[in-house]
């Protein structure tokens, strides 16, 4: 298409001026291509592009928003008048609105690939297939490669505003997962994940994928429940960083400002281990979620959030850096034109330490090598509860002596950030809200709910 | 939304390489949504969104692409798109469409236009003072409005043309309490396949003084005790427990693979003889209820256990049709036109048993009661399943006593359903605020009487308690 989407975004956030009003328009065109192989054949192939716009209006403190992908003239000029009238239902806020425009630096972010348009169909089932491969090939006992997905993205993001601000940035992502189950002798079955994600097309593994998948599930086969007790447990990456993302949760301003965080008014104490370094950068080189600026036009930048333990910042959005009386980090988000601009993560991430996971292990008396978990609603970063099933691997004097299926684990969020004995040096980007990275863990008194 | 001729057009477009079955699937959605944090209104967002879909199946294999634009051209490109994996041709056919109506009425009694935004948002400032009001350990009070029109279309080759019209109001409410350092939080709602109705049906100002007294009184909770032992699920929401523990195992896409505990078991004894498990996408005015499912089929009751014996699974077009099924049991759904669909339940429940609930929670000498939970998840292959409370009470000598915070109750979905050893007769469906994610969001409802497992695993941080 030739739409100069640019352009149209800075008409209709010029329109406000006229109107003595505020106004944001956020225009996205994205391709997406979705392939899913099962028993070596291709079963879905989706391929197509969608666009949309959203219009933000601030009339004097209140928020209005309405978006439409529908790009006709009359639909716009529709669109624009709902926004304005929503905007008068709002509750007039002093600290609501819109960002005035900051430089953004001139820096490649490496998040384009600018091969990805060009690389033909055949090439991404060719990679989905090998993922699948890998899986059957890794060992007999696994009978089948479940959710066997490609997916990518290439997104152009427009947006300006009514104070000036415009910018555009394209970015692209590709990303293949898929189940493993394997089967016992005893015909029971379990199934495990294995995921990649990346910028850049030949950046994925489909071997590493797949074999990922299969290892783990092949690991955890035929677990039994341990006798309930308390417990140093090691925490795979994916394990880890579902708690890292409650955290994430806990240390946006806006959880604070609204009293909905566990680590409330702790600003400058000592809240964990002084392993623990955690930061978000929205600037990460090649990182699934960094973008030269925010979902409101502010530049992305890196912010430490808890240093060696110490609670130092939060992450802001414009109006609770301007409630706070501070800058905003260009943490605002958005899932698409669909949505408000809404304060979260970038790329939020662990600080790796030193031991390598085997080394972890080795330091391990008697404890439960955690490699996966379900959790809905279990993770609350609220009350700071934080408890999950869990299958993994028992450790007796530094190495593993089998499996372990059907326990809990719970502990709470600030035990979790206090009992941190041990950081792996294999820091690891998952993609979530946002992306969260995280190194394999020690966390110790962990209540182990079993037999 | 689209022409009969121009459906027939772009059906014989996408059937043109040799394709077995074509569709077009048609949406219009738009929708309200209010939402109301620190006593401010603020979010007030419309939303427009309308695009279409057309799959073409060569077999078992299925191609789609979508398009937001419904002119001739798009509709077309997007028909060529799809039909452009397949390398056969075939005479293009003229396609017989017969208008089908579905016996099904979902009527919007009261219209969402009945009611002006600010009266809505008014309602929310309410629901604020309310909660507030009630006590000065509430800290934070969340409250949101929700109305959304989905209408779809759906044509295919085999000569299907059918509309669905859906309507869904929800209001959903939230407190935060605070006291010494504790924070507990309780979110509630409810909602359904209606319109303003909803609101006169139910009292959003009582609902908000009830969350607003949990939460105060979860102020007191202790952590949850870690280990077996019995569990007491309450009636309504506590259907999460079948839809998590045995529900997605009975979706045909886990059936056909072989990957489901299920595969292959129909006609067994799966559940103790107490338990009947139904699917029925057919309810007046619930969340999971549909006219035609996504695929065009038309919605329909399935019973899924009858007496502890497996009777059906829940069936997709895609699945029904690669195992040579006639029809599926609509249960194909979709999220939107972006994407295609898979086999998903509707409004799920087990059945009205013997028991009165009283009995069933004297029974026990020492467990849990599971009164609200935060979602669910299941394991697929080992069944296993696990559901985290947000409201629970220890159960002492046959009492409900302590509140209980932190509690996760986990299990293995076919052993439980063997093991659930009382039913009560107090059936109920959930509120009307379920949402079911399986890489797609599908609005669902669970339900259940009140029942017992007699061993769970419990996970929480307190000490195991011997003699359970
Ligand atoms: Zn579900």
């Amino acid at each position: 298409m030739t739409t100069d989407y640019l352009a149209l975004a800075q008409a209709v956030a010029q329109r406000a001026a006229a109107d003595g009003i505020e106004a944001e328009a956020y225009i996205t065109h994205d391709t997406e291509t979705q392939i899913k192989v099962s028993q070596g054949a291709v079963e879905q192939l989706s391929q197509s592009a969608t666009r949309g716009i959203g219009v933000r209006i601030i009339d004097h403190g209140r928020t209005g928003y309405a978006y439409t992908s529908d790009f006709s003239d009359d639909s716009i000029e529709q669109t624009w008048r709902t926004a304005r009238e929503l905007a008068q239902i709002a509750t007039p806020d002093e600290y609501r609105a819109l960002p005035d425009p900051r430089p953004i630096p001139d820096e490649d972010l490496e998040i384009w690939d600018p091969k990805l348009e060009s690389v033909p169909p055949e090439a991404k089932i060719d990679a989905i297939k090998r993922v699948e491969r890998a899986t059957l090939d890794y060992d007999a006992r696994i009978i089948l490669s479940e959710f066997c997905n490609y997916q990518d993205a290439i997104s152009h993001v427009y947006l300006a505003n009514s104070r000036g601000f415009a910018g555009q940035y394209g970015r692209t992502i590709a990303l293949a997962f898929n189940m493993a189950i394997a089967r016992g002798e005893d015909g029971g079955m379990v199934n495990a994940f294995g995921f990649g994600a990346s910028n850049f097309f030949d950046e994925l593994n489909p071997e590493t994928i797949g074999r990922e998948s299969a290892s783990k599930a092949i690991s955890i086969l035929g677990g039994q429940p341990v006798p309930t007790q308390t417990a140093p447990v090691i925490l795979d990456h994916f394990v880890s960083a579902q708690i890292l993302g409650a955290l994430a949760e806990a240390l946006s301003a806006e959880s604070w400002q609204k009293k909905r965080s566990f680590l409330l008014d702790r600003l400058g104490q000592q809240v964990g281990n002084d392993m623990v370094t955690l930061m978000d950068n929205g600037r990460m080189k090649r990182g699934v979620a960094s973008a030269p600026f925010d979902a409101e036009g502010v530049p992305t930048s890196a912010t430490r959030l808890i240093d060696e333990g110490v609670l130092q910042n939060l992450v802001y959005d414009s109006y609770s850096a301007r409630k706070a009386g501070v800058q905003s980090t260009g943490n605002a988000q958005r899932f698409g034109h669909r949505s408000l601009p809404m304060l979260g993560p970038s790329n939020f991430y662990m600080q790796p330490g030193h031991q390598t996971r085997d080394e972890i292990i080795a330091g391990v008396e008697k404890g439960f090598y955690v490699i996966s978990v379900m959790q809905t609603g279990g993770i609350d970063s609220v009350t700071g509860d934080c408890s999950m099933s869990a299958n993994g691997l028992w450790i007796e004097n530094g190495k593993i002596v089998g499996p372990v299926g059907g326990v809990t684990i719970a502990t709470t969020l600030d035990g979790f950030l206090n009992n941190i004995t041990a950081v792996g040096s294999d820091l690891r980007m998952v993609p979530a809200f946002g992306a969260i990275g995280v190194p394999t863990l020690r966390v110790d008194n962990v209540t182990i709910g079993g037999t | 939304m689209i022409a009969k001729e121009l459906a027939q057009k772009v059906l014989a477009e996408a059937l043109r390489t040799g394709a077995d079955l074509a569709e077009i699937y048609v949406e219009d959605v738009v929708s309200l949504q209010l939402g109301l944090e620190d006593s401010k209104i603020e979010q007030a967002v419309r939303g427009a969104d309308r695009g279409a879909g057309v799959r073409v199946f060569f077999g078992n294999l299925v191609t789609y692409a979508y398009t937001d634009t419904l002119d001739e051209t798009s509709l077309m490109n997007a028909a060529r798109a799809a039909a452009a994996a397949g390398s056969g041709s075939s005479q293009t056919r003229v396609i017989d469409l017969t208008e089908r109506k579905s016996p099904l009425k979902y009527p919007v009694e009261i219209a969402f236009e009945t009611m002006s935004i600010q009266e809505k948002a008014n309602l929310l400032g309410k629901m604020d003072e309310t909660a507030r009001a009630y006590h000065p350990a509430i800290v934070q009070v969340n409250a949101s409005y929700l109305e959304l029109r989905r209408h779809m279309w759906l044509f295919n080759s085999a000569g299907v043309q059918v509309e669905d019209d859906r309507s869904y109001t929800e209001m959903r409410g939230g407190v935060i309490a605070r006291r010494n350092g504790t924070l507990q939080s309780v979110r509630e709602g409810f909602g359904g396949r209606m319109g303003l109705e909803l609101l006169s049906r139910n009292d959003a100002l009582g609902k908000m003084h009830e969350i607003a007294e949990t939460a105060v009184k979860m102020l007191d909770a202790r952590p949850c005790p870690a280990g077996e032992m019995p569990v007491v699920m309450c009636n309504g929401w506590g259907g999460v427990l079948f839809h998590e523990a045995c529900g997605h195992q009975m979706e045909a896409d886990f059936i056909t693979k072989g990957s489901s505990a299920y595969t292959g078991k129909v006609g067994q004894q799966i559940a103790n003889p107490i338990i009947t498990a139904i699917d029925d996408g057919t309810i007046a005015g619930r969340r999971g209820s549909l006219a035609f499912d996504d695929d065009g089929t038309p919605a329909q009751r399935t019973v899924l256990i009858e007496k502890g014996i497996l009777k059906e699974y829940m069936w997709d077009l895609v699945e029904a049709r690669r195992v040579g099924r006639e029809s599926s049991t609509g249960n194909g759904r979709r999220e939107s036109y972006r994407h295609m669909p898979m086999p998903r339940m509707t409004n799920t429940f087990i059945d009205r048993g013997e028991h009165d609930p009283q009995e069933i929670i004297e029974s026990v000498k020492r467990g849990v009661y599971i009164q609200s939970m935060a979602g669910g998840q299941a394991d697929i292959a080992k069944g296993d399943y696990v559901f985290n409370a947000t409201v629970a009470y220890l159960i002492e000598d046959g009492k409900l006593t302590t509140p209980l915070r932190g509690a996760t109750i986990f299990g293995n979905g076919p052993k439980t359903l063997m093991q659930i050893d009382m039913v009560g007769n107090d059936l109920a469906l959930d509120p009307g605020m379920g949402t079911c994610g399986k890489g797609q969001a599908a609005r669902v409802s669970v339900g259940q009487p009140t029942l017992r497992i007699p061993a769970a695993t419990v996970g929480g941080t307190d000490e195991p308690v011997s003699g359970m």
